[in-house]
């Protein structure tokens, strides 16, 4: 399958080397002497849970970050990287899956973004444009209309846009950053497709991701990082998965998931014939003490429905009900907290966190108006939230008054639970409680749902990931098309299951 | 290997800890840059610059520029900005001057209100644009400062107002403790936009929807109720300043206040580099109107013309900016 193995004394230089390199910011050690050894004609895989160095590994070899010690080579020569460009200019190049598009100008021209723009008398000539993107588009066996605007495509073609152009600047070493997070899996298909096609080309390709069987899948040799050091490069083939999370943790991956429990029947939050954007007839109640998980494809609604039940989203008809009290047909995020509804979202770091703000002022946030006498704010109420917050959900940091954007993601997710979990919520609702975070955090977030869950509170939780829907859930609705095509008990459930009904077919 | 590891991280921390003093010395440059302007100015003019008289100066020149530019940090905490903060001072001033003097003068206190409710419904205006329609920050105030100077002529009759009763004029010219009485009314103000921006539940709003809208959103903020709340205020504020200009000048014209727009902005500006997160903040804009108001009086005593005045404070907008940035950027 690989095209290459790595025989001893192998004649060809790594495409990117790096060795010992360290790296640290404001007295902290993110990288301690990592070595990183890439050969053109691989896939490599670079894991380790979050916080680990990844990240600030690929922004040293991209140019972003000068490394504090250590050296990097090309094809076996030392180089140093002043800036991003210089990077580029040795075909260094990274996509970061929010960042890689313009989306207001048209795919030809994103196709050429970093390149010179074809021009005569410095006027673009749109013709040449067209014909060389092309080429590029070609080169992936992609169909796109060079004419739209990359903001209309969907999130594969923009993926493959952004791969287009890192080959017309002519990338030889293509690093991607879990490049398949916002894909189905049928798109995923089609990314591996063409990062094997480069391969065999012989670009080097660096692949970070934490999603374990797509690395098995798609990689050839892996890296695993842990607490800003490499632990080991492996064949992929010489390993397991179990062993690689025992590695990346530190410790055995047993028991990544709780026992589940008993859910009570006294129902908490109840909905009826909810409509609204992207979201059909829904109808469901859940119980006090119980995990709900909601699946289905991305745009199948899911997120919608969760930002309706937190007031974020206005609902057109139907009504939701929480602890026997129907709410007015207009609601805003401030009432549904006050009813007892609390939302944790997706996207943690543009709607969790005020990353620039304190822990302290992050955790305070939903919880202003209740350490508050006649408008004036209790700075002691606040710090007191905020150490309780701290403690209850063990956030590591310096101290209360640290910024939100210096910890790690799985601190980040936590802050987010402590400022919703002082308002002390009925039904705290949850969109991707673990995107982006380590293993040793995932297991922490799913033993606190049971505790929260064990304590009366109602969790409504959607995942994108089926072993983790299946893992957390006591029972499971999956959207299909914006209304709900199938509900399962989560001990009844696997994977092709709840496959079928996200897809729509019913009744499988 | 051991030894080659342990050396560099020594290099590191090495490297670390010098990058930390730049980043103090960066972080306090604002401050340094007016003690060196004070220190410079002293050293130019030895019996003059710090004597009593000259400090008093100095301070009066500013009073009404630290309250205009209060009402400029309320908005820019917000994460907004408001153009009109100028032009709406000297529609109030206009407004208050011009019921002063009219055929049938109304008492001070009923003068003021008028002038106070002028500014308040400009404010008011600009939230509703901003906070409810939607409108981008920019384009609202500027469409309302256009209007308002508009008004402000309408007001005047394009002319210089002049003749107020003298206990109005005494507000901007009297003294109490052989201090201006503006300077008073500037501290009281300053002190009171702080604390509601550090002690009330509004202000701490104020402070999540600058750092991230959505996230004060989806924390259960009622974020256009707070942005209108604050482009009124600041519309408030800014009226204050106008009537006390007015008070000071013993008249009103169309555009008097215009300057304080462009000088507010650049005080919050220089005082945002204060801050290690860069966000806007009263006592940094304080000591942004200090090095404004310094250098304005420091190069008078020199005897440099306004003209190069305006350059000047032009330059050092874009040096500590540009300081600023330098520390964002080592990140």
């Amino acid at each position: 399958m690989a095209t290459v193995t790595v025989p001893e004394g192998a004649v060809t230089a790594p495409a990117l080397e790096a060795r010992g390199v360290v790296k640290s910011f404001e007295g902290v050690h993110a990288l301690k002497g990592v070595d990183l050894s890439v050969l053109p004609g691989e896939i490599h895989a670079l894991l380790g849970e979050n916080g680990a160095g990844k990240s600030t590994l690929i922004k040293i070899v991209t140019g972003l970050y000068s490394p504090d010690a250590g050296e990097l080579r090309r094809n076996g020569e030392v180089v140093e990287f002043a800036n991003v460009r210089a990077a580029h200019k040795e075909g260094v190049v990274a996509l970061y899956q929010e960042l890689s598009i313009v989306p207001t100008t048209s795919v030809a021209e994103n196709v050429l973004l970093g390149e010179q723009l074809p021009s005569r008398a410095g006027v673009v000539d749109q013709r040449e444009l067209r014909r060389r993107a092309q080429e590029q588009l070609d080169r992936l066996g992609q169909r796109i209309s060079l004419r739209k605007l990359a903001g209309d495509l969907s999130p594969v073609q923009q993926t493959m846009v952004a791969v287009a152009r890192a080959l017309a600047t002519d990338a030889r070493v293509l690093i991607l950053d879990e490049p398949t997070a916002s894909l189905t899996d049928t798109e995923i298909r089609e990314v591996f497709q063409v990062l094997r096609a480069l391969r065999d080309e012989g670009v080097a390709i660096i692949y970070v991701s934490h999603r374990l069987e797509e690395v098995f899948e798609l990689c050839d040799r892996l890296t695993i990082m842990r607490n800003g050091e490499t632990i080991v490069t492996k064949d992929v083939a010489d390993t397991t998965i179990d062993e690689v999370i025992s590695t990346m943790v530190g410790r055995s991956a047993e028991g990544l998931f709780p026992e589940r429990g008993t859910a009570t029947s006294e129902v908490t939050i109840s909905v009826a014939g909810l409509n609204g954007r992207r979201v059909r007839d829904v109808s469901f109640q859940a119980h006090a003490g119980e995990v709900l998980g909601i699946g289905g494809l991305a745009g199948s609604g899911r997120s919608e429905l969760l930002r309706i039940l937190a007031g974020s989203q206005r609902h057109t008809s139907g009504t939701i009900t929480v602890a026997g009290t129907q709410l007015p047909q207009t609601v805003s995020v401030g009432r549904m907290l006050d009813a007892g509804v609390a939302l944790v979202p997706e996207e943690r770091r543009s709607q969790g966190v005020i990353l620039s703000a304190s822990i302290q002022d992050n955790i305070a946030l939903a919880n202003i108006g209740t350490v508050s006498r006649a408008g004036v704010v209790s700075g002691r109420g606040i710090a007191a939230i905020a150490k309780r917050g701290m403690a209850d959900l063990q956030i590591k940091a310096r101290s209360a008054r640290q910024a939100v954007g210096e910890l790690s993601g799985g601190n980040q997710q936590k802050v987010v639970l402590a400022k919703m979990l002082a308002r002390r919520p009925k039904v705290l609702l949850m969109d991707e409680p673990t995107r982006g975070i380590d293993v040793g955090t995932k297991a922490e977030i799913y033993r606190l749902i049971r505790e929260l869950a064990a304590g009366g509170t109602t969790i409504i939780a959607v995942s994108s990931e089926l072993p983790e829907l299946i893992g957390m859930s006591d029972r499971i609705l999956i959207m299909h098309e914006g209304a709900v095509s199938g509900e399962v008990s989560a001990q009844d459930a696997d994977d092709e299951l709840l496959l079928s009904y996200a897809y729509g077919r019913s009744e499988s | 290997m051991t030894s080659q590891k342990e050396s560099t991280r020594t290099a590191a921390i090495i490297a670390q800890q010098s990058r930390r003093a730049g980043g103090m010395l960066l972080s306090g440059g604002t401050i340094v840059a007016l003690l060196l302007l004070i220190v410079f100015f002293f050293a130019m003019r030895p019996e003059t610059f710090l004597s009593f008289v000259n400090v008093r100066n100095i301070l009066y020149q500013v009073s009404i520029l630290a309250i205009i530019a209060g009402a400029q940090t309320i908005v820019m905490v917000v994460g907004d900005f408001d153009l009109s903060v100028g032009a709406t001072s000297s529609l109030a001033g206009a407004v208050t001057a011009a019921l002063l003097i009219a055929n049938n003068p109304l008492p001070i206190p009923a003068a003021i209100l008028a002038g106070l409710a002028a500014g308040l419904l400009v404010g008011l205006v600009n939230g509703i644009l901003i906070a409810y329609l939607n409108l981008s920050a920019f384009i609202a105030t500027l469409a309302t400062m256009t209007s308002v100077i508009g008004l402000a002529y309408l007001v005047t009759g394009g002319t210089t107002v002049f003749g107020m009763p003298p206990e109005f004029n005494e507000l901007g010219q009297g003294r109490f403790l052989n201090i201006p009485l503006p300077v008073y009314i500037a501290v009281v103000i300053s002190v009171i936009i702080w604390a509601l921006l550090r002690f009330t539940t509004i202000g701490r709003r104020w402070h999540a929807i600058g750092g991230n809208v959505e996230v004060a959103r989806l924390s259960g903020v009622n974020v256009r109720w707070a942005r209108l709340l604050a482009f009124t205020l600041a519309g408030f504020v800014s009226a204050i300043g106008g009537i006390l200009l007015a008070a000071r000048l013993g008249s009103a014209a169309a555009e008097q206040g215009g300057d304080n727009m462009m000088f507010s902005v650049a005080a919050v500006f220089l005082g945002m580099t204060v801050l290690r997160s860069g966000a806007a903040n009263l006592g940094g804009t304080m000591i942004g109107v200090a090095i404004i108001g310094v250098m304005s009086n420091g190069l008078n005593i020199l005897g440099v013309n306004a003209y190069v005045q305006q350059v000047v404070t032009g330059l050092i907008i874009i040096a500590a900016v540009t300081l600023s940035s330098l520390r964002t950027r080592d990140r």
